[in-house]
């Protein structure tokens, strides 16, 4: 086993700590303990693909790699495409029909940024509108070290239609993703400063810092043309953003950060990038893992690849996968007689590495229960074949010990919008909601068995 | 002329062409009268069917579209899109009852004053977003200019969002966020806690390695004092090294040149040896064309690199890498238990000697920290007037212009109010100067304006060319012509921005540019199929990417004609590159200028490999990606996307996939909804069909069927919509250079004058890009020249 910098950390943590007692919001621990339980924490994650799935006709010789499943309801049988999520088949709901009406009327590769918004861009119109993992996230901001995590492989927030995140703040503004395992770890899971004087005291001058910035950008706001002022406003909203996350900073500095088991630090693959599609996915997933294993933050989203094509760092994963051509070639292969087999591969690559995510999910406990019942996990892409707005692919996972009920593929009409589902994430999640974007109701299939 | 063109330029005339203007308030927020029983009833008849509520064919609906062009510029540019189909006929369809010479004199009559009215109302006014945010490239080298630190500032930044036209510095599409104003704040502390020292001078350590002193070493190379490509030479410090602060290494060695073959490079590198395996960062390579004992210094600063734990693990120690990279591209030799065969065709490096110290500093505190802090002797001084002191020269350098006394006055403020809750003078500093970092004035290219245009100042002038040319904050030099504003007399900015182009800074532009304008990122990012290419290897990415690059700095710096980038008798190689191309006699690493014979097909920017592999797919060429760059990098006429839910072709007919390329495009083009796009679109990519997926020259096309390649003869000829017959990549020179000069030139001017103002175009800069087009033709598309002209257009003078 190579040793990497990050186990090194380990040790010294370790050294360090000296076995002290964590007190964390929320432990594992805690509920053996004599003081009753504190209720789970209640999580909620998304993935996405971009560019659909594998869809041959029901009856042509490849229909085993249609994506969707055989047959409705409980009585369904996974393609070759789902196969790897047989063993969850009871810790999840696979929704076909559903889809965002606003994105029916959009470019065929212009859906990925309203996946979790639901809005309507087009060539005259390109603001967003939040993110349903952000308005869950706005409801617990308070009880974790970080309010969201989110993710891509390429990382910052992209261009308008081809964006590289998923998230979009209650402005619609997007957010940009991280993409660096490594980063991303230091930020979660780094030590930080070890001197925590010295960190309280640049704490406590960066507040003061941004308090200045904010009143001296005030007057040189005043001092620009209108559209210039808009755009500073980003700026300002940063600032006021981060002088938040300063407070926020100083009231967990007493909070030593949460202590990964050395299985779980052996595990990382921080080193991984881009041109190792797997490796960077099931890091990915393992960061994710980790952040709502130790109660870091309670949201999470994370792009796996996007519908940006030759400019996304993604565009070229299933090549290298053994693949013979890059994302965008294999998605249009779907209709295609090698195509459909090799695109049913590619669906299936991408359906284990998922799997993988639902495993660690499910295999830490949380009282009687684990992590993922406590979690809602939504899986999809917003093509069901490529160019087609309709019928996006979707698995909902987790949620058990929420409410979500099973077990079942469950088919909508195009009167459904998919924002319906979203209101019962929320509602799931603890954020009661009547309706997010165009939705018109609740998905009550999901909850009643 | 093709005819699409030529109304293009009729337009652009009319446009500037003052026009008598009727009375119709057109700016009003409800359609006017005269569009209601004028225009619309046209548009009714012959455009709402295919662009109405039911339909809209190329994302275009105009039912609805807004004839309040004042309350959104996207909405002008649709109107002006309008035009541009009706003026060349292209709309209504063939197959469609073409308008009547009525109703095209009273639609296109409106469409146009609507226009000139809109163009008359903004060109007063201000109202584009230049107030913007550095970029990560930006960043990287003002942070590094102003410090005079070297370190990675933009590592954990955000990638940043091109604008739509592919550029990176466009104020609109450049964000802020808070996660990237927490790692403005992070990084900043990290560079002052290195520049900004405390405490007495540490020990200088020095150590001298006459040969490899490690034993124990991974992978298949020989330690040795002679260097090939199989053998290292490694120098390992177990103790008393240092972890932080600048390193300085010496390394004296002689060569061994080898006739018929490129220079041996030698590479320093530093790092350690973490179990299974090795963790380096190169300090600096060197092309070696000189048998002679020379000694080279490489430095760097310790922080930046791989360091080990000290004293822990199975190989402890830090380790100086030496390594000779010349690979000329044959099969490796097999080792025999760690020994590798002399290769006497290959040149060598023999090492004498390496050493190694740090940290390096000639007195204390070190220079960074004096051109920050002052002399020793200020350490005399009151602290406030210290901190005063070390305002006063560092703010007018992070904020790019002169600063008051009442500005100074708030650092010091909040210098006094964080003084007491730090232990050290520095550190408190520290903090200061933290808050400049992260001000708008030092992250942004701040120009202050109402709504009213405004020339820009001697300071905001330094800055516009600075980051155009440099990608950097403005130099003393620049500076001081600012200073004393002299810079606003034209022969003083003549003569900066000819210095400007000479320094070598300006490979900063070379560089963004061509690589946001032609889109050279791609070439990372498509992934080379070994089934079809088995000997590529990826770094000649790099390589491919240096002749573009080095190609446009040619012709930047002798001022050639930019015709050229159409097709050039000339091409920039090295030694991997000309391999590639399959040319001999090239030698080294340099690029050099190759000239080509007439049959090369290596002229212009559509024979270079690195165009013609990111629009491939990496087994096989891609002929739409590539029609549709030209169109859109060259030409500044991209196609529409493709509409929503196309239909699907029937692909699945086996026979079909045994068509070429030339013939599924076909197909393709026989259905209604797909032809009306892709004729113009194919043609320009099907003639440059005989580049393979790396940009080889090929007459067949293989395709892999199973296990085994099938052939197919490559058909390269096809036909504009305007009626030219496009012969192969030739052919599709000769009718850019003949029939293209205007749209490139105008497209070219677009380009750059978006990159320089770092902003989208838009219609009301026509006027200027027509007068810069017009110079620019009537110089010969001299490069250089142009660049001076915008750097001297009105548009980047005025706010």
């Amino acid at each position: 086993m190579a040793r990497k910098s990050w186990h090194l950390s380990r040790r010294t943590f370790l050294k360090g700590s000296g076995g002290a007692s964590l007190a964390l919001p929320w432990m594992e621990c805690m509920a053996g303990a004599s003081t009753p339980a504190p209720p789970s924490p209640r999580r909620l994650c998304a993935m996405y693909w971009g560019f659909g799935i594998g869809l041959p006709k029901e009856d042509s010789e490849h229909a085993n790699w249609r994506w969707f499943p055989e047959g409705e309801g409980r009585d369904y049988r996974f393609t070759d495409s789902l196969q790897p999520l047989e063993c969850f088949r009871n810790d999840l709901t696979v929704l076909g029909g559903l889809s965002h009406p606003n994105g029916r009327k959009m470019g065929g590769h212009d859906t990925g940024d309203t996946f979790l918004t639901g809005a309507f861009l087009n060539n005259e119109f390109l603001h967003n509108t939040v993110s349903v993992d952000q308005v869950a996230a706005a409801t617990v901001t308070d009880q974790t070290r970080f309010s969201s995590l989110v993710l891509s492989t390429d990382g910052g927030v992209g261009e308008p239609t081809r964006s590289s995140t998923l998230s979009y703040d209650a402005k619609g503004r997007p957010l940009p993703a991280m993409h660096q395992p490594k980063q991303i770890f230091d930020r979660f899971f780094g030590e930080g400063d070890a001197d925590s004087i010295a960190k309280r005291r640049r704490l406590s001058s960066a507040s003061k810092m941004l308090d200045r910035v904010l009143e001296d950008s005030k007057s040189l706001s005043r001092k620009l043309g209108k559209q210039d002022q808009d755009k500073f406003e980003e700026y300002l909203s940063s600032v006021r953003q981060i002088e938040q996350r300063v407070e926020r900073s100083q009231s967990w500095l007493e909070i030593p950060r949460p202590n990964l088991l050395d299985e779980e630090r052996d595990m990382l693959h921080l080193e991984s990038d881009d041109q190792a599609p797997r490796l960077l996915m099931r890091t990915m997933y393992d960061l994710m893992y980790l952040a709502f294993r130790t109660d870091s933050t309670r949201v999470a989203t994370y792009q796996i690849t996007n519908m940006a094509d030759a400019s996304s760092n993604a565009g070229k994963f299933p090549q290298l996968e053994g693949f013979k051509s890059n994302l965008h070639g294999l998605a249009h292969g779907w209709n295609k007689p090698e195509g459909a087999v090799k695109l049913g591969e590619w669906d299936r690559f991408m359906a284990e590495q998922f799997g993988y995510f639902l495993m660690r999910l499910a295999s830490a406990k949380e009282g009687d229960h684990s992590v993922l019942d406590n979690s809602l996990v939504l899986y999809g892409s917003s093509n069901s074949t490529t160019h087609n707005n309709q019928n996006y692919p979707l698995i909902l996972a987790g949620g058990s010990n929420l409410g979500l009920q099973h077990g079942r593929y469950l088919k909508f009409g195009n009167d459904v919008p998919m924002s319906n589902l979203f209101v019962t994430m929320l509602n799931r999640f603890g954020k009661e909601t009547k309706a997010f974007a165009d939705s018109t109701g609740e998905l009550t299939e999901l909850t009643q068995v | 002329m093709n005819h699409r063109i030529r109304h293009r330029l009729i337009l652009i005339q009319l446009l500037i062409a003052k026009m008598v203007i009727l009375c119709v308030p057109v700016f009003a927020q409800n359609p006017s009268r005269t569009f209601l029983r004028e225009v619309l009833p046209i548009l009714e008849e012959k455009c709402i069917r295919c662009h109405g509520a039911e339909r809209q064919e190329s994302m275009i609906r105009l039912d609805t579209l807004s004839t309040n062009l004042m309350s959104d510029r996207s909405v002008a540019e649709d109107w002006h899109e309008v035009l541009q189909v009706i003026d060349a006929a292209e709309m209504p369809p063939e197959d469609e009852p073409p308008l009547s010479e009525e109703q095209y004199e009273r639609l296109s009559g409106w469409v146009r004053q609507t226009l000139e009215r809109y163009v008359e109302a903004t060109a007063k006014q201000n109202g584009r977003v230049v107030h913007r945010r550095l970029n990560r490239v930006e960043y990287q080298n003002t942070m590094s200019d102003l410090l005079g630190l070297e370190m990675n500032y933009s590592m954990d930044l955000p990638p940043d969002s091109p604008s739509v036209d592919g550029f990176k510095n466009n104020g609109l599409a450049l964000q802020m966020s808070a996660l990237q104003m927490e790692y403005f704040i992070a990084t900043a502390r990290q560079a002052l806690d290195r520049v900004i020292i405390a405490g007495p001078a540490p020990n200088q350590f020095e150590h001298e390695f006459k040969e490899s002193n490690v034993k124990n070493w991974l992978g298949r190379v020989q330690r040795s004092n002679r260097l090939q490509r199989s053998q290292v030479f490694l120098g390992t410090m177990t103790k008393d090294y240092p972890e932080e602060g600048e390193f300085r290494i010496q390394v004296t060695f002689s060569s061994e040149l080898r006739p018929n073959k490129g220079y041996p490079i030698l590479e320093v590198s530093v790092g350690y040896r973490p179990d299974t395996e090795v963790l380096f960062r190169s300090v600096g390579t060197a092309e070696i064309t000189s048998e002679q004992e020379q000694t080279l210094e490489f430095t760097g600063r310790l922080e930046n690199y791989p360091l080990p734990v000290r004293g822990q693990g199975k190989y402890p120690g830090l380790v100086v890498r030496v390594r000779n990279l010349y690979d000329d591209g044959s099969p490796r030799p097999k080792g025999d238990k760690g020994v590798f065969p002399d290769e006497p065709e290959l040149p060598v490096i023999h090492i004498q000697s390496l050493n190694f110290e740090a940290p390096v500093f000639e007195q204390w505190p070190p220079r960074l920290h004096r051109a920050l802090m002052g002399t020793a002797s200020d350490s005399e001084l009151d602290e406030r007037v210290r901190m005063s002191n070390v305002l006063s020269r560092f703010l007018p350098r992070a904020f790019r212009r002169p600063v008051t006394e009442s500005e100074i006055k708030k650092f010091l403020d909040f210098f006094d109010s964080i003084r007491e809750e730090f232990p050290t003078f520095e550190e408190a500093a520290r903090e200061t100067l933290t808050l400049a970092l992260i001000s708008p004035d030092f992250l942004y290219l701040v120009e202050p304006a109402g709504e009213e245009k405004r020339p820009v100042t001697s300071w905001e002038l330094a800055s516009r060319l600075s980051y155009f040319l440099w990608s950097t904050m403005p130099d003393e030099e620049l500076s001081s012509k600012a200073a004393d504003d002299s810079l606003i007399k034209k022969e003083v900015l003549a003569q900066q921005i000819l210095r400007m182009i000479s320094d070598e800074r300006s490979i900063a532009f070379v560089d963004q540019f061509t690589r946001q304008w032609l889109n050279l990122d791609v070439v990372d990012r498509v992934s080379i199929s070994k089934d079809y290419h088995p000997g590529f290897s990826n770094t000649l990415k790099q390589d491919m990417v240096g002749e573009t690059q080095q190609f446009f700095a040619r012709l930047l710096r002798e001022n050639m004609s930019a015709i050229q980038l159409l097709d050039s008798d000339f091409t920039m190689m090295n030694e991997a590159l000309a391999k590639h191309y399959g040319y001999e006699g090239v030698w080294g690493r340099e690029f050099r200028p190759i000239q080509l014979k007439s049959d090369d097909q290596r002229g212009g920017l559509l024979g270079q490999a690195s165009i013609l592999l990111s629009n491939s797919t990496g087994s096989d060429s891609h002929a739409v990606r590539r029609a549709v760059w030209i169109r859109d990098r060259l030409l500044n006429d991209p196609p529409k996307p493709p509409p929503p839910d196309v239909p699907t072709l029937e692909e699945a007919d086996p026979k079909f996939l045994d068509l070429t390329i030339r013939e599924q495009l076909e197909v393709h083009r026989e259905r209604v909804a797909c032809s009306s796009c892709h004729k113009d679109i194919d043609p320009w990519g099907i003639a440059l069909e005989n580049f393979d997926a790396v940009g080889l020259w090929r007459s067949e096309v293989r395709r892999k069927k199973g296990k085994k390649f099938e052939t197919l003869p490559v058909n390269s000829v096809d036909q504009l919509p305007d009626g030219s017959q496009l012969q192969g990549a030739e052919g599709l020179r000769r009718y850019l250079v003949q029939n293209q000069t205007e749209p490139f030139a105008r497209s070219l001017v677009s380009r750059l004058l978006a990159y320089a103002l770092g902003r989208q175009i838009d219609l009301s800069d026509q006027r200027m890009i027509d007068e810069l087009t017009l110079n620019f033709r009537n110089n010969g598309l001299k490069l250089k020249d142009l660049i001076v002209q915008i750097a001297q257009s009105e548009a980047f003078h005025t706010k």
